[in-house]
């Protein structure tokens, strides 16, 4: 008889974040194996019948072999397709390709779009992410997402971490500027705006802050921090107006390339990333890092999506 | 050639080149890159609006990321309003599907991989055992009866030098090198029950193992990425056409491979076209078939054997009956496992793996045909084993030369002459591995070139098929 409980999977890389999730929610993940073969291909093999099971696919994509996770997650889902599932959800905090989500030039790929719509196609039939990079991506798919938000979590740990009397709110460019405006509203605290001009992807132009922030503790909120250039120019633009300190409190810690490098060398105090992103392995090379752990976020959401429950008392509330 | 624009992936540039040059025309401008996060980032330099846009990539190198290219490529001219948008994949990435063997449990054999290569050890080939000794003799033919003794004599005593075959799984240290083998690597021992337990659930008694395949999802990936059409060669399956909605060409490298064999191998009449496994055996006796010389075929089985006696003798299928002239049988057996292994897991069921040679290669110039050499496994072995069957020389024709992980090595290793490829991976690694003289590459920039040209003008490619090209 059908008992349709929930599933959880993960693939074999990266797998901290689901097993916390897993551990909140008392269960163990599913026993899977992925196959890669030596060119790359992988095939994918589930120990335990899923036929008719409530299925959640945990993924965490990070920087560097981002191709690869994103075709692993595909074969994931299929498999548990054309095993007869009967929902697939893909829990995917840190969306990937979220940034190529316009036209910004002529013929430049939509690839978000794609994204959503490989998902659709593999046999995807919900989607959990957080903090996309922009809320309209949940327009690109034929399934429904849920959009959640860092923000109660983040929140929570200014509440705990930081002399947030003190404290001011930082948006680094103009498009954050409604994301810290509404944790600056729910922390109560003011809120300034730097103002940059990009030059092209990846690379940070001059940049004019908007606001008083002196003798303030500055938290600048982004919801990703790829290379970190431009928080590390945020910080020093910050500490020449007088700011007492400069905190960086991110959604998703890409932190590729040099971002290491950049965060050692900035005047930063500290940066904080949740868990979307693994970055275990940065935390020892760079003591700066500090992370704000989602796993609970993410454990209620699939719990209350498998019995039905509404989910948008976790966009205001952080369950513990 | 109006309104039609070609664009390359980042796999395999120098056909992108070759294709261009036989119709003519430049590679589109498109500059491929990567973000500092690892994604993969793609502009494109030129209109393609109304226009009927090609984009080649080979799944070769780091498939998973070009395939993305490819995807992404394909959607970018998507939208960017080209009329149609037809994918150019020479080597089909995801195309084929892994075998897993299975033991009576239902565990999957494990295949065990070298450090060093030598001619007789690697690749484990299946060593002719007592059983060969009843082929029938020619009596009346000296100097065939006494060769026939010598290669007997040989081959047993290799047999002794090396009673372990390849795929016995023997010790804990197989889980070293995971990525080197498509079969997943687990020791059949109950010391490592745990490692077991990973795969196999025991809670899950009923269920069996299964491998999900990505055969179709790969082919409703690319049509979601709004490929119009696709062009492709020597799919290892023809039925994978089936799982796309749009349309598929499969072209052949027959055509290339008979004009090599008919102008570059000796006395090719005298020659025998050989398969490396029951499944190749229809691409190699119509390439056979069109050369007008004969085919044999080299079989894998996996049999039940009586739990008692000799492990051979229930294996020579009548190959005694067999008279001169007509095909010998030799059936040689290979253990598939470690024997003791066996006793020690089920005491009635035994598997043993056998490898026959239907057909007749003594003093013949043999022509392995293969679609796809990945591991190298397969061919090494049907090599050695057409040479101890007493093949003059060894030729091995390949489609799609993938060659990954140390299966280069195990190539110039084997009892293989001359490996002829075709340009649909990039394969100047394989000739600075195994030097010029070993390795022929036959250009399919032309067929493809052609195939391109016809479907963009709206003619027959039938004709592809046929010899000539």
């Amino acid at each position: 008889m059908a008992t349709n409980a929930i599933k959880l999977l993960a693939p074999d890389v990266h797998r901290g974040l689901a097993e916390l999730v897993a551990k909140r929610l008392g269960l163990k993940l599913t026993d899977t194996k992925l196959i890669r073969d030596p060119t790359g291909e992988v095939s994918f093999s589930i120990q335990e019948s899923v036929r008719d099971q409530d299925i959640f696919i945990i993924t965490q994509i990070g920087s560097g072999v981002v191709n690869d996770r994103v075709l692993e997650l595909l074969v994931m889902i299929n498999a548990c397709k054309t095993a007869s599932a009967r929902r697939i959800t893909s829990v995917l905090p840190n969306f990937p390709y979220a940034r190529q989500d316009r036209k910004d030039k002529s013929r430049a790929p939509i690839t978000a779009k794609l994204m959503a719509d490989m998902l659709t196609t593999a046999g995807c039939d919900h989607v959990v992410t957080m903090d996309l990079h922009a809320s309209q991506i949940q327009g690109f798919f034929d399934v429904p997402v849920d959009n959640l938000y860092a923000e109660p979590s983040v929140v929570r740990y200014i509440r705990e971490n930081i002399n947030f009397s003190e404290a001011i709110i930082i948006s680094p460019d103009a498009g954050g500027a409604k994301r810290a405006a509404a944790l600056a509203d729910r922390l109560d605290l003011n809120f300034a705006l730097i103002h940059k001009e990009r030059a092209r992807a990846n690379e940070i132009s001059k940049m004019v802050l908007v606001g008083d922030v002196t003798d303030k503790i500055c938290i600048i909120v982004d919801d990703m921090a790829d290379t970190c250039g431009t928080l590390a120019k945020a910080a020093e633009v910050l500490l020449e107006n007088r700011a007492k300190s400069v905190i960086a409190i991110v959604t998703h810690g890409v932190l590729s390339g040099k971002a290491i490098q950049n965060i050692n060398n900035s005047k930063l105090d500290r940066v904080v990333c949740t868990s979307t992103v693994p970055f275990e392995e940065k935390m020892k090379l760079c003591p700066k890092l500090a992370v704000i752990d989602v796993s609970a976020v993410l454990a209620e959401s699939i719990r209350r999506l498998h019995n039905g429950e509404s989910i948008s008392y976790l966009f205001k509330h952080s369950p513990l | 050639m109006n309104n039609i624009v070609v664009f390359g992936g980042s796999s395999h540039p120098s056909l992108v080149e070759k294709i261009c040059g036989n119709l003519g025309i430049k590679p589109s401008q498109v500059k491929l890159g990567k973000f500092s996060n690892g994604e993969t980032s793609i502009s494109i330099g030129e209109s393609v609006r109304e226009k009927d846009v090609y984009v080649i990539q080979s799944g070769c190198g780091h498939v998973n990321d070009n395939f993305i290219e490819l995807l992404i490529l394909l959607n970018a001219c998507k939208t960017a309003s080209a009329s149609r948008v037809t994918a150019v994949m020479p080597y089909f990435c995801y195309s084929r599907q892994p075998d897993i063997p299975y033991t009576a449990k239902g565990a999957p054999l494990i295949s065990k991989p070298k450090e060093t290569y030598t001619f007789e050890s690697v690749p484990g080939t299946p060593v002719p055992s007592m059983a060969t000794t009843q082929k029938p003799r020619v009596p009346s033919d000296g100097p065939i009866s006494s060769s026939n003794i010598d290669n007997t004599t040989t081959s047993e005593s290799s047999n002794l030098e090396h009673p372990e075959p390849v795929r016995s799984s023997e010790g804990g240290d197989l889980h070293k090198s995971p990525s080197q083998s498509r079969i997943p690597m687990v020791p059949e021992r109950k010391e490592n029950s745990s490692e077991l337990g990973s795969l196999f659930n025991a809670n899950n008694a009923g269920y069996k193992l299964w491998v999900a395949q990505a055969g179709t999802l790969v082919a409703n990936l690319l049509t979601t990425a709004g490929a119009d059409h696709v062009i492709t060669m020597d799919l290892h399956d023809s039925q994978f056409q089936g799982f796309f909605d749009i349309p598929v060409d499969n072209l052949y490298s027959k055509p290339i491979a008979h004009n090599y064999i008919q102008y570059n191998i000796p006395e090719y009449k005298e020659a025998v076209v050989v398969s490396p496994d029951a499944g190749g055996a229809k691409r190699a006796a119509s390439l056979a078939d069109s050369l007008g010389i004969s085919f044999a075929l080299i079989h894998k089985e996996k049999r039940s054997q009586l739990p008692k006696g000799p492990p051979d003798a229930s294996l020579t299928s009548g190959g005694g009956a067999a008279v001169s002239g007509k095909p010998l049988i030799a059936s040689v057996s290979s253990l598939a496992l470690n024997s003791q292994e066996m006793r020690s897991s089920s005491s009635s069921s035994r598997y043993v793996q056998t490898t026959m040679l239907v057909g007749d290669v003594r003093n013949k110039t043999c022509i392995l045909v293969d679609d796809l050499v990945d591991t190298s496994y397969t061919i090494t072995r049907a090599a050695k084993l057409l040479k101890d069957q007493g093949a003059t020389k060894v030729y091995a024709l390949i489609t799609h030369g993938v060659f990954s992980g140390d299966a280069l090595n195990r190539v110039s290793m084997s009892a293989i002459d001359k490996i002829i490829v075709t340009n649909s991976v990039p394969q100047h690694k394989t000739v600075k591995f195994m030097g010029k003289d070993r390795v022929h590459v036959l250009d399919i920039s032309q067929i493809f070139g052609e195939s391109i040209r016809r479907i963009h003008n709206g003619e027959s490619i039938s004709m592809l098929f046929e010899l000539g090209w």
